[in-house]
């Protein structure tokens, strides 16, 4: 590991530039997705603040900067106060390893994708961490349902994946990036269509978004994990959400999408392109799907992605086999 | 008065001095050469862990003994770190970390965990002797180790030889080890399940 200066400097200027990305990230997707779930409801969204709206997002932000931290009886003080924090700062690391443009990865590690399995698991660990900490049954409830869905999804999401590193032969992002070609039929999409569908599945589970948004679904459980939480503790885990949301948009981009590459002029745009499209998928199917139940949530990971990610990866390995 | 203090600090400084000195002769074959970052950094995470076992083993709440654990596997995932191998030390945080501690607190959730409940209470007087075995133990195992074979034990620390050669050595030289660890999950997995079956009960309304 290089520990000079340089090193720690480039670290420290990726890490502010990640913060300013995630809050900026939150801002804007928290109108699109108004906007857009208003589209789709028929209905016109926020549009009283500013010219359409556009300042509605800012106004909440100030509005949850000036909120009373409310902390309810009986409460684990450290632990309850842990929580948000855990869930905010591992996100900071996991946007490390991602190659966003040829020359603009904050840390080219070998082990770029375990790295980031690695410290998402530390986003579960606060989910429970809230839901237990809170004194709260609904938050306890939600937190029993966050975890058995994320290890639950874990698993084909990571089979998912392996099926691009075996086929690319290294866990490296920018070498993965590397490999694809510029145009769409060069991406990894085209040779592993199945891979990238279980992928997309579990990248809504895994982010706890509708129609897998179990862990909060307010109809049954108030809010779930984050009941209890108000003012800023409710803004990190609501910064950590959205921030998880771009990151496996970021994964999915550079797996299956070619990454930073594009028919002309490779460059973090097409990174960033290729991220938010995912990102406004993501919403579209929040407004368009319902909630499933829980039961069906389970169903779906164990009895159908998670043989169809094995079936997946055993091809992979045959063909790669046997063509080279 | 100047006169009298002066050659006592003296002295006390030259006394702490040969000492620390002393201190470094007799230390120094055991020391691998690194550099003081890496002294440093050795000495946060063995701090780091060390908090975090007495944390685990001192709190009288399940969730925090939980969350003293963690803060130990990241110590360890630190060591790992140290010793140019950040593929194990991802790996020690996606495994201990990210699922099987996520699993323990599943179990504290599943349980009724009161601050009045079983684990609150002192340990009696066997447990303190179970956990003073288990300190003995690994020393009984390491000091000798550690005694005679210290002297040999200054290496320099080896270069990340990366996953490629990882995986070769795990399916090809270390391959019948490899299986035989996954045979005893499937055996832990088979068992675990044989104990909670209780046999295939419907609903009576039918679901799904």
């Amino acid at each position: 590991m290089d520990l000079s200066l340089l090193f720690f400097v480039k670290i420290l200027v990726a890490v502010l530039a990640i913060i300013a990305l995630m809050v900026a990230n939150a801002v804007v997707m928290v109108y699109v997705e108004r906007k857009a779930a208003g589209f789709i409801q028929r209905r016109p969204g926020p549009y009283e603040v500013g010219p359409w709206g556009t300042l509605q997002a800012i106004v909440d932000a100030m509005k949850l900067l000036g909120k009373q931290i409310f902390v309810p009886a009986n409460v684990d003080y450290v632990l309850f106060f842990l929580a948000p924090v855990l869930a905010f700062f591992p996100v900071l690391l996991l946007f490390l390893p991602i190659p966003f443009g040829p020359y603009l990865t904050s840390w080219e590690t070998p082990d770029g994708i375990i790295l980031i399995l690695a410290f998402a698991g530390f986003g579960v660990l606060s989910n429970l961490l809230a839901g237990w900490a809170s004194n709260n049954k609904y938050g306890v409830l939600g937190a029993a349902r966050a975890v058995s869905q994320s290890i639950a999804y874990e698993i084909p999401l990571i089979l998912a994946l392996l099926a691009v590193v075996y086929q690319a032969g290294t866990l490296d992002l920018s070498v993965i990036v590397e490999k694809q070609g510029s145009w769409p039929w060069g991406w990894n999409i085209v040779c592993q269509p199945l891979a990238f569908f279980i992928y997309l599945v579990c990248l809504v589970a895994e982010t706890n978004r509708a129609p897998f948004d179990l862990p909060e679904a307010e109809s049954e459980l108030t809010a779930g994990f984050h009941t209890e939480y108000s003012g800023m503790g409710f803004a990190l885990f609501f910064l950590s959400e959205y921030a998880n949301m771009l990151l496996v948009s970021f994964v999915c981009a550079v797996f299956f999408l070619g990454g930073y590459k594009g028919p002309i002029l490779d460059g973090f745009w097409w990174t960033f392109i290729k991220a938010y499209l995912i990102m406004f998928f993501i919403v579209w199917i929040r407004w368009t799907f319902p909630r499933v139940r829980f039961d069906q949530l389970l169903n779906i990971n164990w009895k159908w992605l998670l043989p169809l990610g094995l079936l997946n990866l055993w091809i992979t390995a045959i063909v790669i086999k046997v063509v080279g | 008065m100047e006169e009298f203090v002066t050659p006592l600090v003296d002295s006390v400084l030259n006394y702490l001095g040969d000492a620390i000195n002393s201190l470094q002769e007799f230390l120094s074959p055991y020391l691998p050469e690194a550099s003081l970052a890496a002294y440093v950094a050795f000495a946060v995470y063995t701090l780091i862990i060390l908090a975090g076992a007495f944390g685990a083993v001192l709190s009288r709440n399940l969730v925090r003994a939980m969350m003293g654990l963690v803060l130990t596997f990241l110590g360890v995932a630190g060591m790992y770190l140290l010793l140019a191998s950040p593929f194990l030390a991802f790996m020690q945080l996606l495994i201990y970390v990210g699922a099987v501690c996520v699993l323990i607190f599943f179990a504290i959730m599943l349980t009724r965990n009161t601050s009045e409940g079983e684990e609150a209470r002192l340990p009696g007087f066997s447990a303190l002797g179970y956990g003073l075995l288990s300190l003995v133990a690994p020393l009984a195992v390491f000091l000798p180790l550690l005694i005679s074979r210290g002297r040999d034990l200054k290496t320099k620390v080896p270069e990340d030889p990366g996953t490629g050669v990882l995986g070769e050595g795990l399916l090809r030289e270390y391959v019948l080890p490899f299986e035989l660890i996954s045979i005893i999950l499937l055996v832990a997995m088979a068992g675990a399940v044989f104990l909670a079956y209780r046999g295939y009960k419907p609903l009576k309304g039918g679901s799904e």
